[in-house]
């Protein structure tokens, strides 16, 4: 649209069309609420056919005023305040020049005036008026004919003669900026020209737009923030599936590393029906790994599994990679989420201490619900939780073995001999003892305890029940149960079945002469040699123990291939190891791979064979319960 | 300018609404969304408890912030934990009829 400047609010101007284009009341609007100063009401008088607009719900206060101020002028035409804009509507029939002529003449022109008039009326009211008009505009259509610009420039020659200034508008205004013209609106290129606006707050419209750009807004910015999530979402999930079956791979690893360990033949050559095959164990890993990824929801054509240590002996190593699509990417494109998880051995077996020490019994102790116990009441105490199991009763121990050192501390804290025994005289310190509970256990551990060889020790004190049916609390007899002893009846039981008969005495032995547990050290030769004296490596070492030449020699071993020599140097070796590690598992670790390998971490290496060895023994002496029975557990690597 | 500050008076009550609204629609659907990822985890974590041989209610609850932990339920169908979690909602109405549920499995024995 033509722009004509700033200009005084008062002009008069004739808006009308050439060659039949519409949009003259919409471009007369327009230009009277484009150069209306603020605080004046622009009144656009309209000659239609049409019905009088009808007024807008809400207007300022001058568009109010004038409307009722112009109402009784002239009773022919029908005043109308819209927005900002008052507008007066001539019917256009016999009268109207009349009508028109004498709005004219009573308006008191303190505001632009502009007159929206049909082609066919311009000429008659320009011939019949007397009024000066400051301007007159023509609304055409874009010429696109010589014709057509001939015709416009004669139009505007002769406008010229009528009034100051002429001008030829070829773009009417869109239907949207129509409409807010004819509703008294300002458009937006006029306030842009740094003219006042009335009030920006008050402009009605003004908060709508900037208000559902502010929701759009909202709305688009939380949809992205779904999408988002929705992806790190999809990413998480399909690593989820990779974690789960890979821990239940271990798992099944974990389940069937027992029977992967036992002797593949009994002892009178039969195959061993409890023996299963590495390809066997292996497998059933793999169908673990696929069946947990299904059940998740990925494909199983989209799951490997593979078994890094596969080449060791006892392999405890799996990694699952799950392929899934990219959500929102090429179709083909496909990315990798993997996970690796192993059967570990814990580097501590809870917070008991592996040995007993500090007075009282002296010797390896069995984890049960975090306390310490001898080897032999841990097994009694399995069977009779078992019993109780059968009958609905869960037994709990809320204490056990308590060194002299923490005997002490409870004895500060109840100094009362009825209830808690002074240091030193407590027969918690035999781990032959046990607190059990819950109360609601009472009633069945009296009636029954006696069965598994406990017997309540003090008629006031209904959970304390000691083990009886072994070597006496606190005994020389007792200590070396676990650590394969003297007495050949409770020694011979805490030897696994796969050694050999001819290395139960050596065995034995060297677990008494250096306080280390005897099944211990069986699992270690079946693990190292096979109980096979005359075994040999790669690496250079030796024998039943398979000692490598340094360190028999800094053990005073002459002779690795000798059976009974070697066991106990192995013995003498591994209760030095305990003593440094203070961990079976360490101890271990640091027996296959060097104490050099272990101490910088105090941690199993990372070798497979390492970690298999570990695993396989700790397999081996959770069988015959010298540790507690789950020393092992599956964990994620990667 | 009485009557212009009416109107847009008139606007501000019915675009404060209309942003009133779509802020809280908006809220919905997030914490919607965040409580669908944050029982993925719970779900996943219950998994894990199984296959460690864990209990799998309170590692459930452990995974969860502490808002969630009120207002789910976990369920233990053999190999397969079941986690359903209502998301908070300004709508009261509303609170008590969505529910979004993940499930996870894992080797349990």
């Amino acid at each position: 649209m033509n722009e004509t400047g700033n200009t005084p609010g008062n002009r008069l101007t004739l808006v009308t069309s050439l060659g039949g284009a519409s949009g003259v009341a919409p471009v007369a609007a327009a230009l009277l609420m484009e150069e209306t100063a603020a605080g004046k009401t622009p009144l656009l008088v309209e000659v239609t056919d049409d019905q009088p607009r009808s007024a807008t719900l809400v207007s300022p206060t001058e568009t109010k005023a004038l409307e009722a101020s112009l109402r009784d002028l002239v009773s022919e035409v029908a005043f109308r305040a819209r927005g900002s804009l008052c507008i007066a509507t001539v019917v256009d029939d016999e009268s109207a020049m009349n009508s028109l002529h004498a709005l004219l003449d009573g308006l008191g022109r303190e505001a632009p005036v502009a007159i929206a008039l049909p082609p066919d009326r311009y000429r008659e009211f320009v011939e019949s008026s007397d009024t000066a008009l400051d301007r007159i505009v023509f609304v055409a259509d874009p010429p696109d004919r010589a014709g057509d610009r001939a015709l416009a420039e004669l139009a505007l020659g002769e406008a010229r003669e009528l009034a100051r200034t002429a001008e030829l508008v070829s773009a009417a205004p869109g239907r949207l900026a129509s409409r807010r013209a004819l509703a008294g609106r300002r458009s937006s290129q006029g306030q842009g020209r740094g003219r006042r606006a009335p009030d920006l707050v008050a402009e009605s419209g003004q908060a709508t737009p900037l208000v559902l750009g502010a929701v759009f807004v909202l709305i688009l910015g939380t949809i992205a923030l779904v999408a988002i999530a929705g992806a790190i979402t999809g990413k998480a999930r399909a690593q989820s599936v990779a974690d789960l079956s890979a821990l239940s791979s271990a798992r099944s690893m974990k389940n069937d590393l027992p029977r992967l360990l036992a002797p593949p033949t009994l002892p009178n050559g039969a195959p061993n029906p409890a023996h299963m095959s590495k390809f066997e164990y292996l497998m059933r890993a793999r169908l673990t790994a696929v069946r947990i990824a299904v059940k998740n929801g990925a494909s199983p054509l989209r799951v490997a599994v593979r078994f890094p240590d596969s080449i060791s002996f006892a392999p405890v190593t799996t990694r699952v990679t799950v392929r899934s699509r990219v959500v929102g990417g090429d179709p083909g494109k496909t990315t990798d989420d993997w996970a690796e998880a192993r059967v570990g051995a814990p580097i501590s077996m809870g917070s008991v201490p592996s040995m007993a020490s500090g007075g009282g019994y002296s010797g390896p102790l069995a984890e049960r619900q975090g306390k310490g116990l001898r080897p032999d009441v841990a097994a009694a105490f399995d069977q009779m939780a078992l019993a109780a199991s059968a009958a609905g009763v869960t037994l709990s121990i809320t204490s056990a073995f308590r060194s002299d050192a923490e005997q002490a501390a409870l004895f500060a804290a109840n100094p009362d001999p009825t209830w808690v025994a002074r240091p030193g005289t407590s027969l918690h310190r035999c781990a032959t003892e046990l607190d059990l509970g819950p109360s609601a256990a009472y009633g069945w551990l009296a009636a029954n305890a006696s069965r598994f060889g406990f017997t309540q020790r003090y008629s006031w004190e209904a959970w304390h029940y000691g083990f009886v049916a072994g070597p006496a609390p606190c005994s020389e007899a007792g200590n070396s149960v676990g650590a394969g002893g003297s007495s050949e009846s409770v020694s011979a039981t805490a030897l696994p079945s796969f050694v050999p008969a001819k290395y139960r005495k050596p065995i034995l032995a060297s677990a008494m002469k250096w306080g280390v547990s005897a099944a211990l050290l069986a699992a270690q030769l079946y693990a190292e040699s096979n109980f096979d004296p005359n075994a040999g490596s790669s690496a250079g070492a030796q024998g039943i123990a398979q000692f490598i030449p340094s360190t028999a020699a800094a053990y005073g071993l002459s002779n690795p291939f000798d059976p009974v020599e070697s066991i106990d140097a192995q013995g003498h070796l591994m209760s030095d190891l305990l003593k440094q590690f203070g961990s079976p598992a360490l101890a271990l670790a640091a027996y296959n791979a060097g104490p050099g390998a272990v101490a910088p971490c105090n941690c199993i290496p990372s070798y497979p064979e390492t970690q298999a060895y570990v695993a396989k023994i700790l397999a081996l002496l959770g069988g015959v319960g010298a540790i507690s029975p789950m020393p092992m557990e599956v964990e994620l690597v990667k | 300018m009485k009557a212009d500050s009416g109107q847009a008076s008139i606007e501000a009550v019915a675009g404060i609404a209309a942003l009133l609204l779509a802020g809280l629609l908006c809220f919905q659907l997030l914490a919607t969304g965040y409580s669908a990822t944050v029982v993925d985890g719970a779900a996943a974590a219950g998994a894990v408890a199984l296959v460690r041989g864990k209990p799998v209610e309170p590692a459930v609850r452990d995974a969860l912030p502490g808002w969630a932990r009120s207002r789910v339920s976990v369920r233990r169908l053999g190999e397969r934990v079941e986690v359903t979690i209502r998301p908070p909602s300004p709508f009261a109405a509303l609170s008590d009829r969505i529910s979004l549920t993940s499930t996870a499995s894992a080797k349990s024995g």
